[in-house]
């Protein structure tokens, strides 16, 4: 059976379907249920970041991080604050680095929380997202007094981050830990164990390691498929060898394998954050010298990757010296992972479109930039 | 990748203050490259940056995936000695990131494409199609990814005036070897002649 046959029928899921979260649409080729073959287009929200990079200082360009990825905006704050201080060598001060730890695990367990509700929404259970919602609420109540937003924030600085903490928000971060700690149960009851969800993502969507090395999957889509490579581990960065974590993996490599691997790391992520807040010294939150908005930054290349939300972000920069960046490449890990969905889609069932798209956890805001 | 190798690198992502030196990687032994140049991990996020002439590029793809490397990103960069291709590999086992440059002219700049070993490189292949208008020779589906299927134009094209010379973008770090042709970081060498700059 191949495409342009009789028996075959193309139908477009998307730009407009609700399990595609913006915009993105897969051009399907169907022999009755039957996925022959699924062509994703993308480029419906693509604004060119790597264009205006070109046309504004170093600084002027972080609040465009926050927009690459909405949901794990302090991820891409932190790939290109990081590759700011590897290339002009700036060093960050003690207290800053655990402010970052702290709001990037945050940022990552609101990410994943929306990624949980909407994955099972689209697999037909309304009531977790409401669940997954009132959480996350709780997370933008604790970053709102001290980043200034609540969805793309622009938190950090090459030096440093905006704003010091207040012992009021260590406090509260710490009675969120506790209470986040008690939901888990209740997520794994509710969801977890569920028979019905377990259908829809056992055995669909099982990914080699062969495929995630041949397209660069990485984040929970490669440990999904039981490869432990997380870039806090594998490339470390900032202060992250000084806390006792796990990488979690699964090895079935099916949707539900990703599913487990983020709610594991929901336990995970709450174990840094609670060392973090613990830990924390006094000292500046960004160095004296921090650069300013006119900035220039030194000569040079440089790679920075950080371990976002959903895999491995990665900037390369290059700068000439001037006033602008003279090149930016941004490596979106939705990109890479998203790119497979051709070949795993192949000869599932409709229905199990919708299931792997989920696991993949797709923001298409990331991988158009 | 042997397991000692790993070790090492292992090693070095654990004590980031000693000086970041691994072994040369016996990949590199059956690359064909017109410079081999070997970066510090720390301070640009690069051990290995290889210069390849286009059409030894998917050689060193199938070396490098035998190595057990993926592909991160595609990406180009214009400046006034033409345009780059460049291609970012990372190791599962810890801080290897090797990049591969390959200069190509700014007049008609064709490239093979190595969406036979990576697959991922398929859609990485045309976003830089898209933005630089580099043609990537049998690649299977050479459709606009990003943008509109009905522009021509490209938007990170630089103006002539705009472009720099590639010795001021690219830093080579320390040259290990080094094809007598290849003379961008000319200046470089000077410096480095006792490095062995040695053709092949």
């Amino acid at each position: 059976m191949t495409e342009g046959d009789e028996q075959t029928l193309i139908i477009n899921m998307g730009p407009q379907h609700p399990s595609t979260h913006g915009v993105l649409r897969v051009v399907l080729v169907l022999d009755g249920e039957y996925i022959v073959s699924a062509t994703p287009v993308i480029g419906y929200l693509h604004r060119m970041h790597e264009k205006m990079a070109e046309i504004r200082t170093c600084v002027q360009y972080m609040p465009n991080m926050g927009r690459v990825d909405y949901l794990n905006p302090l991820g891409w704050n932190w790939a290109w604050v990081g590759a700011l201080e590897r290339l002009a060598g700036i060093e960050v001060p003690e207290r800053a680095e655990f402010i970052r730890v702290i709001t990037g695990e945050l940022n990552r367990i609101s990410s994943h929380l929306v990624w949980f509700g909407a994955y099972i929404l689209d697999l037909g259970a309304f009531t977790p997202i409401m669940y997954a919602f009132e959480d996350r609420e709780k997370i933008l109540d604790l970053l709102q007094p001290i980043s200034g937003s609540r969805l793309t924030y622009s938190f950090f600085r090459p030096g440093g981050v905006a704003n010091d903490v207040t012992d009021a928000f260590l406090k509260d971060t710490l009675a969120f830990v506790k209470y986040m700690r008690d939901r888990l149960p209740m997520y794994r009851d509710l969801v977890t164990d569920n028979i019905i969800f377990r259908k829809r993502c056992e055995g669909v969507g099982v990914l080699s390691l062969e495929m995630c090395q041949k397209y660069g999957a990485t984040g929970p889509v490669l440990r999904g498929s039981n490869r432990p490579y997380d870039i806090r581990r594998a490339e470390p960065y900032s202060i992250y060898d000084r806390f006792d974590y796990e990488i979690p993996v699964d090895e079935k490599g099916d949707a539900m394998g990703r599913y487990r691997v983020r709610m594991a790391e929901l336990a995970e992520s709450l174990k840094i954050i609670e060392q973090a807040v613990n830990q924390i010294p006094e000292g500046d939150h960004i160095v004296k010298k921090a650069p300013k908005p006119r900035w220039k930054a030194p000569k040079g290349e440089v790679y920075f990757a950080v371990e976002g939300a959903r895999g491995k972000i990665g900037v390369y920069l290059i700068s000439n010296g001037g006033n602008h960046p003279y090149r930016v490449k941004l490596r979106s890990p939705g990109f890479s992972n998203l790119s497979l969905f051709g070949e795993l889609a192949k000869g599932h069932l409709l229905q199990d479109a919708v299931s792997i798209l989920g696991s993949l956890d797709l923001v298409i805001p990331e991988i158009d930039r | 990748m042997p397991s000692n190798e790993s070790e090492i690198i292992n090693e070095n992502a654990r004590n980031p203050n000693r000086r970041q030196r691994p072994m040369t990687p016996e990949w590199t032994d059956r690359l064909k490259t017109l410079c081999k140049c070997r970066h510090n991990f720390q301070k640009t996020g690069i051990t290995w940056g290889l210069f390849l002439s286009p059409d030894t590029l998917v050689d060193a793809a199938r070396c490098l995936f035998q190595a057990g490397f993926f592909l991160e990103d595609i990406s180009a960069l214009d400046s006034a000695n033409g345009f780059v291709a460049v291609y970012h590999l990372s190791a599962y086992s810890g801080a290897d990131r090797v990049a591969f440059y390959v200069i190509l002219p700014h007049d008609d700049p064709q490239i093979p494409s190595i969406s036979a070993v990576y697959s991922g490189a398929l859609w990485h292949e045309r976003e830089t199609m898209d933005f630089f208008g580099i043609h990537f020779t049998g690649h299977p589906d050479p459709k606009p990814l990003l943008l509109p299927e009905d522009m021509t134009d490209h938007p990170l094209i630089k103006e002539d005036k705009n472009r720099a010379p590639l010795k001021d973008l690219l830093d080579p770090g320390e040259i290990v070897e080094r094809d007598p042709d290849f003379l961008f970081f000319e200046e470089v060498d000077s410096s480095t002649e006792e490095m062995t700059p040695e053709g092949q």
